[in-house]
């Protein structure tokens, strides 16, 4: 297993010299820390060259304290048995990526997907322009800094709902003459 | 004379669509020339609202992501906690847990049966393996107190040991679902409706899966020997012994094919699991889950679910809350990208029955 690691991390290095390689020993997984322009070319090499043929996952991190998106993609080779995880950050103002949907077509769900919730452009990226939210006029709303109550609040107007709607607690209490244990007297309303 | 080509809506109410979602279809006559997957009719959130609560609270919210399947993502959440904190799982827990994983895939797999059957017209199979499927909730039920949701594989091993006598009835019941296995085999493979409406229809070939990410029995019905809990074991996998079928053609036929033989090693593996299981205690306890924070890091953790490889991304930032949750199930890269190459040049008939070979399951889309 080291030495399958220490062999990937000499081919990466030899083309990308930019790329940082973190090893996990203990596990089959191996990190890389890329520059966000090298992810097209990066992929298709490890896709092409060096076995990495499946692409199982692309994550997404919101790092708002620093001002960042992480996307990480997780690459799996069936011979080697290793997971490579490709990772690079993106500013959160105005984030443009590269687009991969071309070496694995799944990627098209992902951009599609990060596009609405997390507002970042992928550089031609041929999708519908909506995927999961219909006629969204507010800010991308997977973003730490969206908050959904407020957003309801704000957007939405209050709805009284039934009008012998009561605490349900209080109702039980009173059904079954029985005082409010401690613990649960501070959700009471 | 070319026929005009008409929009045809497929959904989001349909008996043959497998959840909340619609397909646009482009048809001319009843050939589909084009097909747009709609999701974003059950979006709850489930990730946003993670990042809100702690560790353990986030965890109730795994099994809820799709509903034939809750137990692969309960474990997938346990796991990738232990990765990140390093919390070491008793031994009897992985055996459990292995247990009730398989559990759960017969379990999924007595919903395909019917599913796929039913989106033929073949109705007697639906109302045969649901039936059956009770009699694995019942176990459930008597193991963690629900039927379908069970939250009982969390963090640090089991909410509970095997109550007593359990491991007996379990072995009555893989005993009684052998047998049944080969009454729906009568039912299903002898049948000539069944042949011809899925033999050649809705092929994926091998270049295919690989563009597509294609995972789990679709992409073993085209050849390709992949299965996670082999590639990539996790909990005591490597210690048992099982085949991985494959069959080849790529359509709806060869995917029952493998379906039909994992159904069989399931049954094999809780026997083996039964019979190795080792005693001790179940769980590693946790602290108290208000004050409970995982130290920086990350984890990447998959599991093989009925449908395919499920991939589960957490990152915490030391807090007592998640920082990030992230799902990747099959139904993410099969039934929108996949979904739309493969139906063009099949019939309308023909869509829901795909749908349901693919393992199309739309909540996982939208978590």
């Amino acid at each position: 297993m080291q030495k399958l690691k220490a062999n990937l991390i000499e081919h990466i290095n030899s083309g990308f010299r930019d790329a940082v390689a973190k090893d996990y020993p203990n596990e089959n997984r191996l990190d890389f820390y890329v520059n966000k322009q090298c992810i097209p070319s990066i992929l298709t090499y490890a896709k092409d060259r060096l076995g990495y043929i499946h692409l199982s996952h692309i994550a997404i991190v919101d790092w708002l304290e620093e001002g960042e998106f992480e996307l990480i993609y997780i690459i799996w080779s069936p011979e080697e048995k290793i997971k490579m995880f490709v990772r690079t950050r993106v500013e959160r103002e105005n984030p443009v990526m590269p687009n991969i949907d071309m070496i694995w077509r799944q990627a098209n769900t992902y951009e599609r997907e990060f596009r609405e919730m997390y507002g970042i452009q992928f550089q031609g990226l041929e999708a519908p322009e909506e995927f999961i939210l219909e006629d969204w006029q507010g800010p991308p709303p997977m973003r730490r800094d969206f908050d959904t109550e407020e957003y309801a609040n704000e957007t939405f107007f209050h709805r009284p709902g039934r009008e012998d709607a009561g605490d349900v607690r209080e109702e039980i209490i009173k059904r079954s003459r029985e005082e409010i244990p401690d613990f649960a007297k501070k959700y009471s309303r | 004379m070319r026929e005009k080509a008409t929009t045809l809506y497929l959904g989001p109410q349909h008996p043959g669509i497998t959840g909340n979602m619609m397909i646009r279809l482009k048809v001319e006559g009843d050939t589909i020339v084009g097909a747009t997957t709609e999701v974003g009719y059950l979006h709850r959130a489930f990730e946003k609202l993670q990042e809100k609560r702690n560790w353990l609270q986030s965890f109730t919210l795994m099994c809820r992501f799709c509903v034939p399947e809750t137990d692969p993502m309960e474990e997938s959440y346990a796991r990738a906690v232990e990765a990140i904190e390093g919390r070491e799982v008793p031994e009897r827990a992985k055996y459990i847990r292995v247990m009730v994983l398989e559990l759960a895939r017969l379990a999924s797999f007595m919903l395909w049966y019917g599913g796929q059957n039913g989106s033929l017209g073949l109705y007697t199979m639906g109302q045969w393996s649901v039936g059956d499927r009770n009699y694995i909730l019942d176990l459930f039920e008597e193991l963690t107190g629900g039927r379908v949701y069970h939250m009982y594989i969390w963090p640090g091993g089991v909410r509970r040991d095997l109550p007593k006598g359990f491991e007996k009835r379990v072995l009555k019941t893989m005993d009684y679902f052998e047998k049944r296995l080969n009454d729906y085999d009568d039912l299903m493979f002898e049948n000539a409706i069944f042949k011809k409406r899925t033999q050649g229809v809705g092929i994926v070939d091998k270049e295919k899966a690989i563009e597509h990410g294609v995972v789990g029995p679709v992409l073993r019905g085209c050849g390709i020997r992949s299965d996670i809990r082999i590639d990539d074991p996790y909990e005591v996998y490597d210690k048992l012994d099982f085949i991985v079928p494959t069959a080849e053609g790529g359509d709806i036929w060869a995917r029952a094919l493998v379906r039909r033989q994992e159904a069989r090693q399931s049954i094999r593996i809780i026997r083996q699991v039964i019979d190795m299981m080792p005693s001790g205690s179940v769980y590693n306890k946790i602290p108290n889950p208000q004050k409970w924070t995982l130290p920086k890091g990350d984890a990447y953790v998959r599991t093989e679910a009925v449908r395919g490889e499920i991939g589960l991304y957490m990152a915490s930032d030391g807090g007592t809350n998640p920082r990030r949750v992230h799902l990747r199930g099959a139904a993410y890269v099969h039934a929108i990208t996949l979904l739309e190459d493969i139906l063009i040049g099949a019939n309308i008939a023909d869509v829901s029955a795909i749908m349901n070979s693919l393992g199309t399951c739309p909540p996982e889309i939208e978590r």
